[in-house]
């Protein structure tokens, strides 16, 4: 995934056009991407400055080349690669060992003489033989964990050098939607599919009826979203792809521009984006794995119906996570909010009273309250997973308040 | 008395002397060589002030022998220039560090059209006018102690050290003048120099740096040159940019970097352009003589904390891996920054390397001495680094080098730098 440092947008008449490279405009880019593959393919074992570099070699006489597209290809690359990290500390540890041990010999000069006799080169073989190693070995270790001299492990990389440049594109996409302060996605045949991604990412979303089989979604942006904006961004932009892969759709976002103009950027299925269904492990979908694993098929005479059923009200609807059903006939819909923000809670308040025949419980994370923040009934806390105890108590209140 | 006679240091000769004459022994035998006469090619020196008039007067009167005190930046440089030229005997320079000897070789060069012997980075080249360093002198005093007439001590206050004082009573010159803005050491020893040297002949008022919020402190500049790689990349880039650019200024006359960024996209010639650029930066930023002055300065103020700031993680880096010095970098993780600083603070450690992280708020150990060896000139950042240098802690003395590389942008902006009013309090050694 590309950041908002590799963004490379055009902003035109009110409209943005994010980068891309199509076989029309840039179809000599193929060989580049090919050449960039090799690169890695054969990088195994290489300091990522040095891969880093070659990409940056390739690409000297291009004429069509901004600096920001060749550090997102490094990007791209880099995150179908894995390279060498160090979680334990281990090059820390070496540092501190080896800057000790040399201390007491400070300082290390290059001509020994009668003030100082500790030679560089000396010392250093010194300490190696310590180590029972080279020092060229050592000097290797020692600042290993310095992201430019991690070396390349493993490539996974991409299947041909097209599907390189589809990512790309899509990473473009993405990061232009960084920027975005709302998007509306008219969907058909796929809300479902739509619908399923959205909630998986967490996106503040509400649901417009406009005919039969036909929905708008607006989603909240990540430019207006007041907290944690990174983490929503990141969702947000994990959301895209899963747009792009389904069918039947058109979408509208509203773009905050670096000079705090908007600007428009409409896509849909027609522009031709390539892209897969993501897997649902790249969402954090641990809650409702969770809650639904903990449930069970039934509980304390309630029963959980995982594929909710979708409610409408004219043009509004509500498409719940979960439905529980209790043996006496009551049915109460359950939605995890992940964000929120006080005007999308207004709104599902506003939602929910319009379906107030309908009882629905709504969990909403401990952090995103703001302090003193009044909750109702129909209000389940969560911090960072639903209590089973607390999620039967809260279905109960609701089924004996309200019979 | 194993060898059947009185023996004493050179450094008493010119007293014995004085002492034998004063009885009127006319019968003794002088079998120190005498140091030779010099005669200047030419003389291009600036017209003193009023202020280095005195000073150099006050010297001549005290016997040539002495002291003179002057804030930097003040021109102590003309003033040894002025001795030099009034004395016309062989003399010895004695600078701090080898870049600063370099510099004092170039400047009598310039001012006297004469090419000086050099003794020190492994040259022994001993000429009527030799310039050396205060390890240098120590080491080879035994070798040309009778052949001076004239010793000039550069920033002074390294003399008194324990060892490098054997340059001072290894010499038989009687003749000798000290230079400094600030004699003081935290270990007392200046007051010997009373008697390595001579006592103070002259010392200018200070007039703004004492009691300030900024303690008084010493600002030294060495200038590196690059070598001649780094030249030869430096002086390629910098043909591609001006290439370029006035390529572009032809068509549209107010062109300007920022168009040349814009244009970066589009024109692999733009692009190469923009890459020279940074290359040129890299070149200055990472010169290799930086690390040998680094290792100069480490000499010089061995067994002081030394706080070292790089312009780049990269020089951090190659500073650490050369002198087994911890760092701290932006990505360093709080254990290993804790431990490095602990340890700095203990003085387990005598150096510690930062890049530009230390600037904000925090809480680093006193330090006497800190070294910038690259960075961008802004003026917030030179108020913290010094602040921090200055934290006040005794009366012992701060000082902050510069290195610089000659004659690129990154004089212009130690120049800067200097402008910023975090320096207008200090005074300044004027190269």
């Amino acid at each position: 995934m590309l950041t908002s440092e590799h963004s490379i947008v055009e902003y035109k008449a009110g409209r943005a056009i994010p980068d891309r490279l199509t076989q029309n405009t840039h179809r000599h880019y193929m060989d580049y991407a090919e050449k960039m593959l090799s690169i890695y393919r054969n990088g195994i074992g290489r300091q990522r400055r040095r891969l880093h570099r070659q990409i940056e070699a390739l690409f000297a006489d291009e004429a069509d080349c901004p600096t920001r597209r060749i550090q997102a290809f490094c990007k791209l690359l880099d995150d179908a690669s894995v390279f060498r990290t160090d979680p334990s500390g281990k090059a820390a540890r070496l540092r501190l060992e080896v800057f000790s041990r040399a201390a007491c010999r400070h300082p290390l000069v290059q001509q020994p003489d009668r003030l100082f006799e500790h030679e560089e080169r000396k010392v250093k073989a010194q300490l190696a033989d310590g180590f029972g190693t080279a020092w060229d070995q050592i000097e290797q270790a020692l600042y290993a964990d310095v992201m430019a001299f991690q070396q390349l492990e493993e490539f996974a990389g991409y299947c041909d050098p097209g599907a390189l440049l589809s990512r790309y594109n899509v990473s473009q996409l993405q990061a232009c939607l960084y920027r975005a302060e709302s998007m509306t996605v008219l969907a058909t045949d796929d809300l479902k599919t739509i619908l399923r991604y959205a909630k998986l990412a967490r996106l503040l979303h509400e649901i417009k009826r406009l005919g039969p089989s036909k929905y708008a979604i607006v989603l909240a942006g990540p430019a207006s979203v007041l907290r944690d904006t990174r983490i929503y961004g990141v969702n947000f932009a994990k959301f895209l792809p899963a747009l792009l892969a389904c069918k039947g759709w058109k979408m509208t976002a509203i773009l905050q521009t670096p000079w705090n103009m908007r600007a428009k950027l409409d896509l849909s299925e027609k522009d031709g984006f390539t892209s897969h269904l993501p897997s649902l492990e790249e969402f954090d979908s641990r809650l409702e794995e969770s809650l639904a694993k903990k449930f069970g098929q039934a509980r304390d005479g309630w029963q959980l119906v995982r594929e909710g059923e979708v409610l409408h009200d004219r043009q509004k609807t509500f498409v719940p996570d979960f439905t529980f059903s209790h043996k006496d006939g009551t049915q109460v819909h359950l939605e995890i909010v992940g964000f929120w923000t006080p005007e999308y809670l207004a709104h599902k308040r506003q939602t929910l009273r319009r379906f107030k025949h309908h009882r629905i419980l709504i969990a909403v994370p401990e952090k995103s309250l703001r302090q003193g923040a009044s909750i109702g009934a129909n209000v389940l806390v969560y911090k960072t997973a639903i209590k089973l105890n607390a999620l039967i108590e809260a279905l109960d209140r609701i089924r004996i308040k309200d019979p | 008395m194993r060898v059947g006679a009185w023996r004493s240091d050179a450094i008493y000769y010119s007293s014995v002397r004085a002492v034998l004459n004063h009885r009127s022994m006319s019968s003794f035998h002088d079998d120190v060589p005498q140091p030779v006469r010099v005669c200047w090619a030419k003389v291009e020196l600036p017209k003193l002030r009023p202020e280095q008039t005195e000073a150099l007067t006050a010297w001549i009167e005290a016997g040539r022998r002495g002291q003179i005190i002057m804030p930097t930046g003040t021109g102590k440089t003309e003033v040894a220039f002025a001795a030099m030229r009034e004395t016309k005997i062989a003399t010895l320079v004695v600078a701090p560090v080898r870049d600063l000897m370099y510099q004092w070789h170039r400047r009598i060069l310039g001012a006297f059209g004469y090419d000086a012997g050099i003794v020190g980075d492994n040259l022994f080249n001993i000429k009527p006018i030799t310039v050396t360093t205060y390890d240098s002198a120590y080491i080879h005093m035994d070798k040309m102690g009778a052949g001076f007439g004239l010793l000039i001590f550069d920033e002074e206050h390294h003399l008194p050290g324990k060892c490098r004082r054997e340059a001072a009573i290894l010499s038989a010159a009687g003749m000798r003048l000290g230079l400094t803005a600030t004699p003081e050491r935290s270990d007392g020893l200046h007051r010997d120099l009373d008697w390595l040297i001579g006592p103070v002949v002259y010392q200018m008022p200070f007039k703004s740096a004492k009691g300030s919020t900024l303690a008084d402190f010493d600002v030294v500049r060495v200038p590196v040159a690059l070598n001649d790689l780094e030249q030869a990349t430096y002086d390629q880039c910098s043909r591609v940019i001006r290439h370029f650019i006035t390529s572009r200024r032809k068509d549209l006359p107010g062109y300007t970097w920022r168009d040349l960024c814009k244009e970066s996209g589009k024109d692999p010639k733009a692009r190469h352009a923009q890459k020279a650029y940074y290359l040129k930066q890299s070149v200055e930023d990472r010169a290799a003589e930086k690390l040998r002055v680094l290792e100069d300065i480490f000499r010089l103020h061995n067994g002081q904390q030394i706080l070292v700031f790089a312009g780049s993680n990269a020089m951090a880096i190659e500073v650490s891996r050369r002198f087994l010095v911890p760092t701290i970098l932006s990505h360093t993780r709080k254990r290993e920054r804790l431990a490095a600083l602990e340890g700095f603070a203990k003085g387990l450690f005598t150096v510690l390397v930062a890049n530009r992280v230390l600037d904000e708020g925090v809480d680093v150990p006193e330090a006497k001495v800190a070294v910038v060896i690259g960075g961008q000139a802004s003026t917030r950042q030179a108020k913290q680094r010094l602040g921090r240098v200055l934290r006040r802690s005794g009366n012992a003395r701060a000082t902050l080098y510069e290195v610089v590389c000659e004659s690129t942008k990154e004089v212009e902006r130690s120049r800067k730098r200097r402008r910023s009013d975090a320096y207008e309090r200090t005074l300044h050694r004027r190269v």
